[in-house]
Parts: structure tokens; C-alpha cells; sequence
């Protein structure tokens, strides 16, 4: 292969290894994880026993530098034909890599600069001048390129006057289908917290349960939206409501639109920012397996928002909204199958859940099963 | 079907969390015993060397307390025990935070589901956040018998108390695997309190010299608020349990007070603040034999005597033997029934009491009972545990302290909340035997 006169596919550079670093360790809860390169980004994408896939997007807007480079059809022709029909049709070149090789090369030079923790009278490099590189950001920079199909990932790391270079192989991709998600009918999808669903999910942790049951109606024509799990212990349940109840304090203030800032705790924003429910009149419940939804927690408590949204047919889709350094904004996506619930296994949730919440709306909910089963 | 409902502030809760993670250091599972006028948290370890015993008043602890137990009238209680770790994964740290940051809570409301109309019965626990989150646990329990330690603070003639900070302090100074302390009080005109931290068995087998690291940490006795110990005198318990107290009390800031007698009998930790008052009953060891240069009370002859007395094996063993015919139910008949009326003189009184086979100490006052000598140091001589798990648990011994010693214990024996001990001014586990051997 003479590759002189060829361009690599992708060439970017990033200031900042930690930024990727903490997008990628969301989903590190595989072995292997296909990226997939466009245009607009790198996507890495893993997967457990096709129940549950998570992925993160590098858009490239987190680079300084980022050329891709789309591979010339007549190069693929000296590989395998069927890996160049695909990549041919799709343009974008997937790959599989090991993901915590990655993630072991992305903090090789630890993830925090010593040096930017103190002052700059402190730092142990005194011949510090207005052009060394802490000045000028350029340490902890990481350049990732991917030449041609079948060779290495290469990243190459610079810190300060070290420079380290990975060749990560790359595999065939051995993909798998994506859980289908319909976004066109939604039963259900709020918005909340990143660290509110995070809190929830440690907490029902507590009783190490199997199962997770996720909640939702309108219950007097509020948002109702409840986490609940049970175990050996116990169980545990999690409810969010828009309107704090809370006789034994000062009444909160009014909520706010859905689109003040979240952070401000002023304003205390409706806990649920969006709640929509594709029939308001019965209770959504489904139920998932809660081992997988764990495997979220990492980016759940990263995460400024999350969207949650489950499809008619029970598929959850949590999509979290993560702030890095540059303050610009990278997604997280997360999808999990539900659990099928048998008759009878189903009917004790219920109990469960009625003896919980307000008796009143759990009528309505169990008329809803009966319509769907 | 009892009802207890109970609602605690952010701070309440955060103390609730503290004490759970101390009774956690003794005991799997807490147990807990509500009666209308106060809430105790009470852990006993597995090898019954350790008690602990945390009260909650139901007016100053709680911001609303309502416990109306199903039998048993005013006097009535309701006793369940529940898994130190899954009270603990409710009650997580951090529940109180002055800037209300996640994880803080604005109120905690606990309430028993017991109703017959029920199949599951379970401890209820809701955290209510800001914001409007609620998290709602429902934890299974186990009803079970609560046991209280008995603790005589008359017997306890060698008292100390200290901030609880300050004794936090040498604490730490502990080697981390060691396992018994031996606080001993010097003698001599600048003495010094000297708690020593050691390892019993250095050597284990084929494992050679584990931990054998010694830490004495001297305290002048004029650092103590107040140090009333017979000079010389050693008594020796568990680092770990004396650490885990020690750590309790920091939390509350308060002063951490000791009462023991002598080696061999327990010794009580008591300190508590703000409706909660902490007690821990301990076991200790040391050699009771030799005794100190000199013994404050009665006769030093004597009192080698009482304790030669409280030799735990051989010298109950000798008072079993001599009613042998008397079957092991009429001896727990015998038993409880002095335990349910003290007072009274009963007929079989001429029969020594079968030593309790589960008791943690030597009922010294049993024993003493057939030593016309030592008849009367009877009055200083009473403690011990109630070790009675086997009865019928109706059977309460805990005595006033007010010298009213009339209480009978008839009513409500049949089930757990029968038991009486309940009004308000009873001292669980503190007994006067002088009260007791007025009557007889």
C-alpha cells in the first residue's frame, strides 16, 4: 500500500485528553467499542448482550483540529470486498477498539496537571514564560489520526517536552444492530437533573435489586415520575414531583418555566423540566433490568441533564447532556430493553406500587395494563 | 396493630445516621423499642460482651412522636429489630446540609405498616428532599425481644469523665489491629490515667508476631473533669468497642463519662445531648485477684472476698449444684417470678436462684445471698445482664429508681408489649439492690 500520497482518514487534535477522557469513561462498561468516523465527529459506541447500548459522541467541535477525510473507494479494493461495500455505502469508517486500552492511554500523563492546581509562583517548572506550554494550553494535548482502513488508531500525547505515541490495533467491526429506539411515538420523556437520577439510582442500590421500575402519570394534573426497586431488604421507591410537598415548611416558591437555568438554586426549577406522556390519562410502567441502568450511574453523575424517554413499545433511551471544560456541551446516549413482565410477577409490582402511591391514580393504572395486555 | 409515627429534622436524622454507623461497630442488626415517651436503639454483640443502648426522648429528639404500641397500655412497647446495614443505606450521611445541596433532606418520617388488612409488614422510612423528591424505603424487620443490660452506677464507685474530643484524640493514637485496652489509673501524687492499647496473642500458630504493637497514651488526671478511680487499679476492655464509642461521642461534642467497679464486672460509657443519651455497658477483664494497694470501700478483706465470689466458672457452678432436683422449669418459674415481683419474699427464697446460664456477669448478689459474711455487702453487689431470652419475654427486668418497689408486673404478661417497665421515670438498666433488700 503506498500511502505517500495518501491523507490519513482522521487527523484531530485536542487540547485536552481529559475532556474525551471523561466522555469515554461513560460507557466503559465493555471490552470493545466501535467507533465510527464522519464528518461531524467520532462515535464510540458500545454494547451488552443487545440489551443495552450506550454511546458518546466526540463532536468535533471538542477539537482544535479535526480533518477527516472520507477513504478513496479504490484503496478498500485491495482489502476484503464486503468490508468495502459497507464502508463504501456508508462513507464512515467503523472500526472496533478496545475501550479501556483507550481510556488507559487517555490519562497516561494523569488526568489533572499537577501544575495548574497552584499558583504560578508554585509550579515546579520555573523557567515558566509567556510561550511554555501551560501558557499556551498546550499541554496534555492529544492528537488522535486513523490513516487507512485496518491500520492503528494512533494517538500521540505532549506533555510538556515527553511525547508519547499509542498505536491502538483496530478490529473488524462485529456489529450489531441498534437497539431500535422510535422517536416518532414516545410514550413518555422528561427532563431532569443528570444528579438527581443519579442520587435515585445509588439509592435504590441500597437494596440490591434485580429489577427497576420506572413510573410515570399525571397524578392531579402534576408530573409524577418514580423510580422503585425492591430487594432483600426491602424496598425502595423514589418519587419526583414538581410541586414540593412540604407542609412543614415555607410554601416553595412558585415554579419557574422549564427554561430557567437549573443551576441557580434560587429559582428552584420545576424538578421535571419536560414531562410528556403520550396518553396522560394511565400510568406508565415498565421495568428494566437494574444491573444495566447502573452501568449509567458514571454518566448520570457527570451529567448536568438528562433525557429520559421510553417508546411505545418500552425501549428506555437516556440521553445525558455533559458540560466539559470548553463549556461546550457533548451527549451521552444510553438504550436498554425492557424486561417482559409475566402476568403474575407483574401483578405484584402493581401491589407494590399501589400500597405506595396515592390509591386513586393506581386504579386508573391498573385499568391501562389491562388494556395492554 | 401499633402505631408509631415519628418525623425528624434534617439534623436529627444526620444524629440518627451517627449512631446507626457506632451500633453498626457492634451489631449486625439494631434493635429497636418504642414506647410512648422515648425510642432506644439498643445493639448487643454477638459474643454478649458489649450493649449499647441509645435513647431518643420523644420530645426533644422528634419534631413530631406518636407511638401508641398495641398492648400494654401507657406502659407498653413496641420491639422490632432491622439490619444496621439497610438502616443505614436510608439514613446515609449528608442528610443534613445547612446549604441544601443534593442528598440533603428537609424532613425524615418514619412509621410502622403493621395492619392486620396487610399481607407485609415494614418499617417505613421517607426521606422527603427539597425540590420535591421522595425517597421511600420500606424496610423488612423481625419482632423480636428487646434485652436491656442491667447497670448499678452505686456499684460503680470509679467514675472519670471527659470531653469526648479530647479522648477522640488518644483514640487515634491506637495501633488499628489491636484488641484490648487496658485503662489503668496511676498512683502516686502526679498520677496519671495511662490507656494502653495491646494485642493479647502475638503469636498465632503458624502466623508469628501479629500486630504486636503497644500505644500507651498517659493523661494526667487533672486534664479529666472529673477522676474519682481507685489508684492502681487496671480494667481492660475492647479497643475497638471503647474506638467506636469514642468516635459517637465526638460527633456530639460532649463529655464522654466512665463508671466501673472493678475487673470483671462491667463498666458503662454515658454521655448524650439534646434528647439523645448514650449507653454502653462493656464487658471487662483484667485480674481481679490481686487487688489494688488498697480498697476504697468496706474492708480490704472482704472485698477480696465479693470477688473471689465473682469468679465466673467454678463459683456458680458450686451453687448449682445443690438443688438438683429441682427441674429446670420450676428454676425459670422461680426466676421469673422474682423478676416479675421483686419485692416480695417469696417462699422458695431458702433455694439459691439457678445462675442465669446466659448471664454475662456473675450475679453476685445470687451468690452473696449464701454468705451470711458477706450478707451485708449485699447493697453492692447487684448487676448483670437480663439474660432473658429464653422467657417469655414478657418479663422485664428493669427496676425504678425512685425506691417504689411495688411494681408487679401481672398484666400484659402473655405478650411482647407486656412488659412494664414503660413509665417514664424507669432507668432501664440501673437497679438498686438496697431497694430490693429492704423488703426482704
Amino acid at each position: 500500500m503506498d500511502d505517500e500520497d495518501e491523507l490519513p482518514i482522521l487527523t484531530a487534535v485536542s487540547s485536552s485528553a481529559r475532556q474525551l477522557y471523561l466522555l469515554l469513561r461513560c460507557i466503559n462498561f465493555s471490552e470493545k467499542a466501535h467507533v465510527q468516523i464522519n464528518e461531524e465527529g467520532l462515535k464510540f459506541s458500545v454494547d451488552e448482550a443487545s440489551v443495552m447500548e450506550g454511546s458518546a459522541f466526540l463532536d468535533k467541535s471538542l477539537f482544535t483540529t479535526y480533518t477527516f477525510r472520507a477513504p478513496q473507494p479504490p484503496q478498500h479494493s485491495q482489502h476484503s470486498n464486503s468490508d468495502d461495500e459497507d464502508e463504501h455505502l456508508s462513507a464512515t469508517p467503523t472500526f472496533q477498539i478496545s475501550l479501556p486500552s483507550l481510556l488507559e492511554t487517555l490519562q497516561i500523563f494523569g488526568l489533572t496537571d499537577p501544575n495548574n492546581n497552584r499558583p504560578p509562583w508554585a509550579r515546579d517548572n520555573p523557567t515558566s514564560t509567556a510561550f511554555s506550554n501551560n501558557v499556551l494550553g498546550m499541554n496534555n494535548m492529544c492528537r488522535i489520526s486513523y490513516d487507512s482502513p485496518g491500520s492503528p488508531l494512533s494517538i500521540i500525547l505532549t506533555e510538556a517536552t515527553i511525547r508519547t505515541t499509542c498505536n491502538l490495533s483496530t478490529y473488524e467491526p462485529a456489529f450489531a444492530e441498534e437497539i431500535p429506539f422510535d422517536r416518532q411515538s414516545l410514550a413518555f420523556k422528561t427532563i431532569m437533573r443528570g444528579s438527581w437520577l443519579f442520587d435515585a439510582i445509588s439509592e435504590l442500590a441500597s437494596t440490591t435489586p434485580e429489577r427497576l421500575t420506572l413510573v410515570a402519570r399525571m397524578s392531579h394534573g402534576k408530573p409524577y415520575f418514580a423510580l422503585s426497586s425492591s430487594g432483600s431488604l426491602g424496598s425502595a421507591r423514589v418519587e419526583f414531583n414538581n410541586n414540593p410537598r412540604g407542609p412543614g415548611r415555607a410554601p416553595p416558591p412558585p415554579p419557574t418555566n422549564a427554561n430557567a437555568n437549573p443551576d441557580d438554586p434560587l429559582t428552584q426549577p420545576n424538578l421535571l423540566e419536560t414531562f410528556q406522556l403520550s396518553d396522560p390519562d394511565t400510568t406508565l410502567r415498565s421495568t428494566y433490568k437494574f444491573a444495566l441502568i447502573q452501568k449509567a450511574a458514571r454518566a448520570m453523575s457527570v451529567s448536568t441533564k438528562v433525557s429520559i424517554r421510553a417508546d411505545t413499545q418500552g425501549v428506555l433511551s437516556l440521553q445525558f447532556m455533559i458540560e466539559v471544560e470548553s463549556g461546550n456541551v457533548s451527549f451521552v446516549d444510553f438504550r436498554f430493553v425492557p424486561l417482559v413482565e409475566d402476568d403474575e410477577e407483574g401483578g405484584e409490582g402493581m401491589d407494590v406500587d399501589e400500597t405506595m402511591g396515592g390509591r386513586s391514580e393506581d386504579e386508573g393504572g391498573t385499568d391501562d395494563d389491562d388494556e395492554d395486555m | 396493630m401499633v402505631v408509631l409515627n415519628f418525623t425528624l429534622t434534617p439534623e436529627a436524622a444526620s444524629k440518627v445516621h451517627d449512631l446507626l454507623l457506632c451500633l453498626g461497630k457492634f451489631s449486625d442488626a439494631v434493635a429497636i423499642e418504642a414506647r410512648s415517651s422515648r425510642f432506644t436503639f439498643t445493639a448487643l454483640n454477638s459474643s454478649k460482651s458489649a450493649y449499647a443502648a441509645l435513647t431518643l426522648d420523644a420530645h426533644t429528639f422528634f419534631t413530631k412522636y406518636e407511638c401508641i404500641p398495641s398492648r400494654g397500655g401507657p406502659d407498653g412497647r413496641f420491639t422490632c429489630s432491622i439490619s444496621t446495614k439497610a438502616l443505614l443505606s436510608v439514613f446515609k450521611g449528608r442528610l443534613y446540609d445547612p446549604l441544601g445541596r443534593d442528598g440533603s433532606i428537609d424532613r425524615c418520617e418514619v412509621s410502622v405498616s403493621d395492619k392486620p388488612s396487610q399481607t407485609e409488614c415494614r418499617f417505613i422510612i421517607k426521606m422527603i428532599c427539597n425540590q420535591g423528591v421522595i425517597k421511600t424505603y420500606k424496610l423488612t424487620y423481625e419482632a423480636v425481644e428487646v434485652m436491656h443490660a442491667l447497670f448499678d452506677r452505686n456499684v460503680a464507685k470509679n467514675r472519670w469523665s471527659m470531653h469526648s474530643s479530647a479522648v477522640k484524640e488518644y483514640v487515634e493514637y491506637f495501633g488499628t489491629k489491636t484488641e484490648m485496652l487496658d485503662i489503668f489509673s496511676g498512683e502516686g501524687d502526679d498520677a496519671k490515667a495511662v490507656f494502653k492499647s495491646y494485642t493479647e496473642k502475638i503469636s498465632n500458630g503458624k502466623e508469628v508476631l501479629k500486630h504486636p504493637l503497644v500505644t500507651a497514651v498517659a493523661v494526667n488526671t487533672s486534664d479529666f473533669e472529673e477522676f474519682s478511680v481507685q489508684p492502681g487499679l487496671h480494667i481492660i476492655i475492647s479497643v475497638k468497642d471503647f474506638k467506636a464509642i469514642a468516635v459517637h461521642a465526638d460527633t456530639l461534642k460532649t463529655s464522654l463519662k466512665a463508671f466501673y467497679s472493678q475487673p470483671t464486672r462491667p463498666l458503662q460509657f454515658s454521655y448524650g445531648c439534646d434528647g439523645l443519651a448514650c449507653e454502653f455497658t462493656l464487658m471487662t477483664s483484667g485480674d481481679y485477684t490481686a487487688p489494688s494497694s488498697q480498697a476504697p470501700t468496706p474492708a480490704p478483706a472482704v472485698q477480696i472476698l465479693s470477688r473471689e465470689n465473682s469468679r465466673p466458672e467454678s463459683r456458680t457452678r458450686s451453687f448449682e449444684m445443690p438443688p438438683p432436683a429441682e427441674p429446670a422449669s420450676a428454676s425459670t418459674s422461680f426466676r421469673s417470678a422474682r423478676r416479675r415481683n421483686p419485692g416480695s419474699r417469696q417462699p422458695a427464697a431458702s433455694k439459691p436462684a439457678a445462675p442465669d446460664p446466659d448471664s454475662l456477669f456473675v450475679r453476685q448478689d445470687e451468690d452473696e445471698r449464701w454468705e451470711p459474711l458477706e450478707y451485708n455487702q449485699d447493697e453492692e453487689e447487684t448487676l448483670g445482664w437480663d439474660a432473658s431470652a429464653e422467657h417469655d419475654a414478657a418479663v422485664f427486668p428493669t427496676f425504678r429508681d425512685s425506691g417504689s418497689l411495688a411494681r408487679t408486673e401481672t398484666e400484659g404478661s402473655g405478650g411482647g408489649g407486656g412488659d412494664g417497665g414503660g413509665s417514664t421515670e424507669v432507668v432501664a438498666p440501673t437497679q438498686r439492690v438496697s431497694q430490693i433488700k429492704g423488703l426482704w
